[in-house]
């Protein structure tokens, strides 16, 4: 069921108690983690944190920890499957989840008892009335019982039977029907998966309402929803939407030093409003391999052919920025031509075809030295918590991410930028590489994409399908459903289901270890056929 | 030259890091007592003689040996009073039950100082704080708050908590437990203390 009041009938429920946090390896988990980690050490609950970072682990974690806690919070996990049937707790175990991913399911919304979710409902989440999906099961069962229990007399009997026949047939089509319907309705629901509102926000509000909100929480809370903006989760309109709230609160924040005689010492941490370009990590790395790397402006120029490089250089000139000026550190520019540089960049780049050049987001600084943008942040720490394994476990990595969101493990913030520029700058390697050997095939509603352009112009509006090998000894390929990227989509990915009919209908050998429902593990052997039943379903 | 095997049980002692207690060394006391033994042995015949029969000229080397003497006694006590300051800094770091690593390394006599140490440690500390007792080695430091974050290091294994409930602690979890019940598994190294 959904929670209306969070303070009364979750925190305050926690509060005295022994909670256990079942964390997802995203950024926008981490932040709410961090949030909801201060609240509890603020007020002495004692909670144990453990990363997950799919089903398996969730499960296995689960099995290891329910005889010690009673009460769980799922972060970034849980809220689109029918997590009953999957852990099978104990009658008095609670779950409180707090989850972006959509839609949430309707055993979760609508089990009282157990499941509490930590999800505002003016998100539009359009769940299928009760009634539609749940009928009970006891009023055709007193039905059955009154027949064993008619009387004796033969002619009454039988037009007693034939009434009883009669009604019987109506109410089995009735119930055909109303299963039809029922199939149709979970359909429709269950067709698209999106994401609702950042964690990371969810719980600064808890904080808020309690009054007990930091600076550090608000840039918690932004880096959570700038992550989700980032990593292209939710539309523009609702980015801009939270970016007006936070706003709020960070003028609030603001405020409350402006009016104390004595200014803020520089080493103290300030959140400010920015109006800035879009172009990843480019104040701690040059403009030009910002430029370069950044997926929007990359594909936009076309960088990975010669006639890309080429439009880059114009677009350079007519910025009026020397290419000497631009190849060294952002820091080390003339400081003459980085006193307009956001508006001289965002206009030439209207004429270049690129629009959304700028965008809203906030800057932190503290200290003469250190100013990082929310997304400045959010790619360190995707980084480092992707970063390749050389110990086996992954939950290393979480620990490095989480340390690297606390202002006093700055070291580990810049290691992250570094990881982050060596991410992107591979990516766009791999893009190219296959852009340009022409490893993308047409597969008729989609393109196919397998690891190790065709000049199509239907090419921005067809979905990609992504297959990288993922264990050589196992034999398994990962595969990702990307929907056709376009400004006004809505973002919502129809690959989780269509994976799932897909494997279902040619026994293909598959894992959904993942919280996203679009990324899957398949065994290699079975690529093909799982692809040709892909296209049969989505054509 | 005299003195070696004493200047030896020194600098075992100086190499060995802060805190740590190297296995008693038998044979080098023994020998040093043994060359106590013939020096002094000497030095009695040679002060015989020189009183009967006047020898003055023997004086010097009488000299050197008492000097001998003097310097490997004073090595000894070094060597056996720095080895009581180890074991008992072990006791404010360990607790009260030694790892059978250590109690190998100590003689007889240093275990039975070590047991004589623990009760005098208990029976002052039963004194203070009215009826109870207080506990004077938690704490070495003034604690900041009544709960600390601490993370595991290595899998541990279920941990009981003071309502009888217990936490599983697995590598890389992190949990959020009041500071007496972690400081032991701090000083084992088994969790580590988060700042944040």
């Amino acid at each position: 069921m959904f929670v209306s009041d969070f303070r009364k009938e979750f925190y305050e429920v926690v509060q005295n108690q022994r909670v256990l946090l079942f964390v997802a390896s995203d950024v926008d988990a981490l932040c709410a983690c961090k949030i909801l980690q201060a609240l509890f050490q603020c007020d002495h609950v004692q909670y144990t944190l453990v990363p997950v970072s799919g089903w398996q682990e969730l499960e296995t974690a689960f099995l290891e920890h329910k005889e010690q806690f009673h009460y769980f919070i799922l972060i970034n996990c849980g809220a689109n499957v029918d997590l009953l049937d999957i852990l099978q707790p104990d009658e008095d175990t609670v779950f409180f989840v707090c989850d972006t991913h959509r839609p949430v399911n309707v055993v979760n919304v609508y089990n009282d008892a157990q499941i509490k979710l930590l999800i505002k409902q003016d998100d539009d989440l359009e769940v299928p009335a009760y009634d539609d999906i749940f009928r009970d099961e006891e009023e055709d069962k007193e039905h059955s019982g009154n027949e064993s229990d008619e009387g004796s007399e033969p002619s009454e009997k039988r037009t007693r039977l034939e009434e009883e026949i009669a009604e019987q047939t109506l109410k089995r089509r009735k119930r055909r029907e109303w299963e039809a319907r029922r199939r149709d309705i979970l359909f429709d629901y269950e067709q698209y998966e999106y994401h609702g509102t950042s964690s990371a926000m969810v719980m600064f509000d808890l904080a808020w309402m309690m009054s007990k909100d930091l600076s550090d929480m608000l840039w918690w809370a932004i880096v959570g929803l700038t992550d989700q903006w980032v990593q292209d989760k939710i539309t523009q309109m609702k980015y801009v939407t939270d970016v007006g709230i936070l706003q709020r609160h960070v003028s609030r924040h603001n405020h409350r030093h402006e009016d104390e005689e004595h200014a803020l010492s520089v080493d103290c941490m300030r959140i400010s409003f920015e109006y800035d370009l879009c172009l990843a990590l480019y104040q701690h790395w040059s403009l030009h391999d910002s430029l370069c790397n950044t997926c929007y402006t990359a594909a936009r120029f076309k960088l990975w052919s010669l006639h890309g490089q080429k439009r880059l250089q114009e677009f350079l000139a007519d910025v009026g920025l020397p290419l000497k000026q631009v190849k060294q550190k952002f820091q080390s520019m003339d400081v003459s031509l980085k006193e307009n540089l956001r508006e001289m960049i965002e206009e030439s780049a209207n004429k270049f075809g690129m629009k959304d050049m700028r965008v809203q987001t906030f800057s932190i600084h503290f200290g003469f030295k250190h100013k990082f943008l929310a997304s400045d942040v959010v790619f360190a720490t995707m980084s480092l918590m992707e970063s390749p394994e050389k110990d086996g476990s992954g939950t290393d990595n979480f620990i490095q991410a989480l340390d690297s969101l606390s202002r006093g493990n700055l070291d580990k913030l810049y290691r992250g930028l570094e990881l982050a520029k060596q991410q992107l700058r591979a990516t766009q390697q791999t893009i190219a590489s296959c852009l340009c050997t022409n490893l993308i095939i047409s597969q008729g509603p989609f393109l196919y994409c397998s690891l190790m352009e065709t000049k199509n112009r239907r090419c921005k509006l067809l979905p990609l399908v992504m297959a990288a090998p993922l264990s050589a000894e196992q034999g398994t390929v990962t595969m990702v459903g990307i929907p056709p990227e376009t400004d006004s989509s809505d973002r919502k990915n129809f690959f989780g289901r269509a994976f799932e009919k897909a494997a279902e209908g040619t026994n293909s050998r598959t894992l959904h270890n993942h919280f996203d429902l679009s990324v899957i593990e398949l065994k290699a052997e079975d690529r093909s056929k799982f692809l040709d039943a892909l296209v049969s379903l989505l054509s | 030259m005299f003195c070696e095997r004493a200047m030896e049980l020194v600098r075992e002692l100086h190499r060995a890091a802060e805190g740590r207690l190297p296995a008693f060394n038998e044979d080098g006391l023994r020998q040093v007592l043994e060359e106590m033994k013939a020096l002094y042995e000497q030095n009695q015949s040679d002060v015989n003689e020189a009183k009967s029969g006047g020898r003055g000229d023997l004086i010097p080397t009488i000299k050197f040996r008492h000097c001998s003497l003097l310097r490997n006694q004073r090595c000894t006590v070094a060597y056996l009073y720095d080895r009581l300051l180890r074991i008992r800094a072990l006791r404010w770091e360990c607790g009260s039950v030694l790892p059978s690593a250590l109690r190998f390394h100590m003689s007889a006599e240093e275990m039975e100082w070590f047991n004589h140490y623990k009760k005098s440690l208990a029976t002052y500390m039963r004194s203070l704080g009215g009826d109870e007792g207080l506990d004077i080695t938690q704490d070495m430091k003034p604690p900041k708050s009544l709960y600390i974050e601490v993370r595991c290091l290595k899998d541990y294994g279920e941990f009981e908590v003071d309502d009888g409930t217990s936490v599983l602690l697995k590598k890389n979890s992190q949990h959020f437990l009041p500071r007496w019940k972690c400081e032991q598994l701090i000083r084992q190294g088994i969790l580590e203390h988060v700042l944040s």
